[in-house]
């Protein structure tokens, strides 16, 4: 049991916040979501540096580095990055042997029939589609590729003709065996991601409530702001261990499922109190706090949200209720 | 970073659970079911402490040379979770062990530790805490009550005159480990000391108050011109603000609550799936974030562990894991009313035993108030007024 980095994981986490620092961050965030672009270019960085493989390359025997790359997939979010950085680092490797080129979208089949927008599916070179018994992987090109305008933080986009694709039966089926890992993977990244949008939507509004002065005083030395706050931060600094603790332990569906359950529900608390701290200035887009906030209610969206990942830990737990 | 249990540990737990197995007795849920200050539990937390430091258990995480065995706050943290999972038979011993002994370790003279230390490590003696006053509860530093100091070198004493509050533990308690203020021009933090007073010492007197949470909860205890000798004084004197600081960073998450309040609801899910519960969408949502708030609040006290383990001086993760591990408390103990439904209107149920015991947490150790203002100003580090 240790709660601090090793030296590698520093060496690791290091280079990773180095690369956000030059190459990401929310003034890139809201220039490429302002034109619905993807950051092909750190897209690329990140194959180059080695972290989109980093859970095999990391891996010791059978055991994939999960707790690696979940940091990773931490920092990349924290960042506001525009990759399918989660999809790609944490969840692909849990069911396919080798990577795939360009952006990774995941979604129902569902979501898939029903042409449900879905994060980077304006993008997607590869799609990742989880049925009930098997797990399809699709190679997309352009055309099949519809964007989505969107409220909520990524690129959000369809399968144009989703119908057509799930019927005919194309891509790559990885059999009922990956279809737990990849539920499991994708819900205990949600929880990853939301923990590093948490973190820098909380630190945003602290920092601007240091600041912001109102009757005299700092927003932030208000008694009323000041415990909202401690919850806030318990309750982000809880999904982080909770979530690096499960990708450690390999997202064991009751780990996966309790660390999404958690961290969904406090994105919620997150989005609603930073906002209403930050006030006015909040909601536009010259403050950065959209940045993230925005992303916390689409993470929420995902397998059933918290909800889903509520279920899903009963299940795991005593054996009963459904996914 | 890795979150593996060693083999050691993992082979302690089973060994621990095993112990227990054969140490609780059959009617153990009616010894307990007035918690660890009830008059029953009391006498057997002395019996079974016994046998636990027979086996060089009960305070093996304390230095070889005040009986302990050097064990890691991990393998301590084993004992603690396994230990409140089936409601602490060691009753108000988890204090001395936790935080009594380890003070008087850090501040005691070496008569004081000759004198506690062997005691605590073989499990026969009780304590409590005298912190809360009537004017002095969050606010703890508003405390009155007096100790003045009289007579000079051997023959110094000091008389105490004033009233403790919300005393658990006490009528059953053989020492009280008592703040007073021994310099009456101080105020504040200043000025005051920790004593080191034996209950049956004359003009002590022990009163019940009569609560909601069960009997033998609450007392008050009212010190009339109590005269002990001055070598009670632990630490410096009117520097006792330190000890006291030093002992409830111990103190907050000394109670393993989440540990008995995964239990609690392990079984409350047990009785919702044979009264056919888990039908209900909503019972099922509630099981579900009841069960990841007690694992968050795990893995904060963890943080906390692994701090101490390492000798990092204490931070205001202490601070977070007090406060979820009280939320999760309240959360299962209220679950368990909906669970049972009518039933828990009857006094001593499961469902009413696990509510009144939790009910407190909020407000015991520090008012989550307090704990909230301190991770604002030292882990948030927003400015004060």
């Amino acid at each position: 049991m240790d709660f601090e980095l090793n030296e590698e994981q520093q060496a690791v986490m290091e280079a990773v916040e180095r690369l956000m620092e030059q190459q990401a961050g929310p003034a890139r965030a809201i220039e490429l979501n302002a034109a619905g672009h993807y950051d092909r270019q750190l897209h690329s960085a990140l194959d180059e540096a080695g972290f989109s493989d980093i859970a095999r390359d990391l891996a010791v025997d059978d055991k994939l580095a999960g707790l690696e790359a979940a940091l990773v997939v931490e920092a990349l979010a924290r960042a506001g990055a525009v990759v399918s950085g989660a999809a790609r680092i944490m969840v692909l490797p849990a069911v396919h042997a080798e990577p795939v080129n360009g952006p990774l979208a995941l979604c129902t089949r569902a979501e898939l029939r029903e042409r449900t927008p879905v994060r980077f599916g304006a993008h997607a070179e590869h799609l990742l589609v989880l049925d009930e018994n098997n797990v399809r992987l699709v190679a997309l090109g352009p055309d099949d590729l519809e964007p989505v305008r969107t409220s909520f933080g990524y690129p959000m986009g369809r399968v144009a003709d989703g119908n057509a694709l799930e019927a005919d039966g194309a891509g790559q089926f990885l059999g009922a065996e990956a279809v737990q890992p990849l539920r499991d993977w994708w819900r205990l990244s949600l929880a990853v991601e939301a923990v590093g949008t948490m973190e820098a939507a909380l630190d945003h509004t602290v920092e601007y409530l240091k600041q912001r002065r109102q009757f005299g005083r700092p927003i932030g030395s208000f008694q009323a702001i000041q415990h909202r706050l401690s919850l806030c931060a318990i309750a982000l600094e809880a999904s982080r261990w909770l979530a690096r603790e499960a990708a450690w332990h390999g997202a064991r569906p009751e780990a996966a499922a309790a660390a999404a359950a958690f961290a969904l529900d406090a994105a919620d608390q997150l989005f609603t109190e930073t906002h209403q701290m930050s006030g006015a200035i909040g909601f536009t887009h010259e403050f950065d706090l959209h940045v993230w906030s925005m992303r916390l209610l689409a993470l929420r969206q995902e397998l059933d949200g918290v909800g889903g990942a509520r279920r899903a830990l009963v299940q795991a737990r005593w054996g009963t209720g459904a996914q | 970073m890795e979150f593996d249990w060693s083999q050691e540990d993992i082979e302690h737990r089973r060994e621990i659970r095993e112990f227990l197995r054969e140490e609780l007795p059959d009617n153990w849920d009616e010894i307990s079911q007035h918690g660890p200050g009830g008059d029953s539990q009391a006498a057997f937390s002395r019996l079974f402490c016994g046998r636990m430091a027979e086996k060089g258990w009960l305070t093996q995480h304390w230095p070889g040379e005040y009986g302990g065995r050097d064990c890691e706050p991990w393998r301590h943290s084993i004992v603690g979770e396994e230990m409140w999972a089936v409601g602490e038979p060691r009753g108000s011993q988890y204090m001395n062990v936790n935080w009594i002994g380890p003070a008087i370790m850090h501040f005691g003279s070496e008569e004081q530790k000759r004198y506690h230390l062997p005691r605590i490590s073989a499990g026969d003696v009780l304590w409590c805490q005298g912190f809360s006053e009537p004017e002095a509860g969050s606010d703890l530093a508003a405390l009155r009550t007096a100790a003045e100091k009289v007579g000079d070198g051997e023959d110094a004493k000091y008389v105490i005159n004033g009233s403790k509050i919300w005393t658990s533990y006490c009528n059953h308690a053989d020492f009280i480990f008592l703040l007073v203020r021994t310099d009456p021009r101080s105020s504040r933090t200043r000025g005051i000391s920790v004593l080191l007073v034996p209950m049956n010492t004359p003009g002590i007197e022990v009163r019940e108050i009569p609560s909601v949470v069960g009997e033998r909860y609450f007392h008050e205890v009212f010190f009339t011109d109590v005269t002990v000798p001055a070598s009670v004084l632990l630490g410096e004197e009117h520097k006792g603000w330190e000890v006291v600081t030093y002992a409830l960073q111990f103190e907050r998450i000394g109670a393993a609550r989440y540990a008995r309040a995964a239990v609690t609801l392990d079984h409350l899910a047990e009785v919702a799936r044979e009264r056919g519960l888990l039908d209900d969408p909503i019972i099922v949502d509630r099981l579900g974030e009841a069960r990841a708030l007690c694992e968050a609040a795990r893995l904060l006290v963890y943080k906390v562990i692994d701090l101490r383990a390492k000798g990092r001086p204490p931070t205001a993760d202490t601070q977070l894991a007090r406060v979820l591990s009280t939320h999760c408390d309240n959360a299962i103990g209220r679950l368990a009313l909906e669970v049972f439904g009518p039933e828990s209107r009857e006094y001593a149920s499961f469902a009413d035993t696990n509510f009144r015991l939790a009910m407190t947490a909020g407000v015991a150790v520090g008012a989550t108030e307090v704990q909230l203002n301190l991770i604002a100003t030292r882990f948030l580090e927003l400015p004060r007024e």
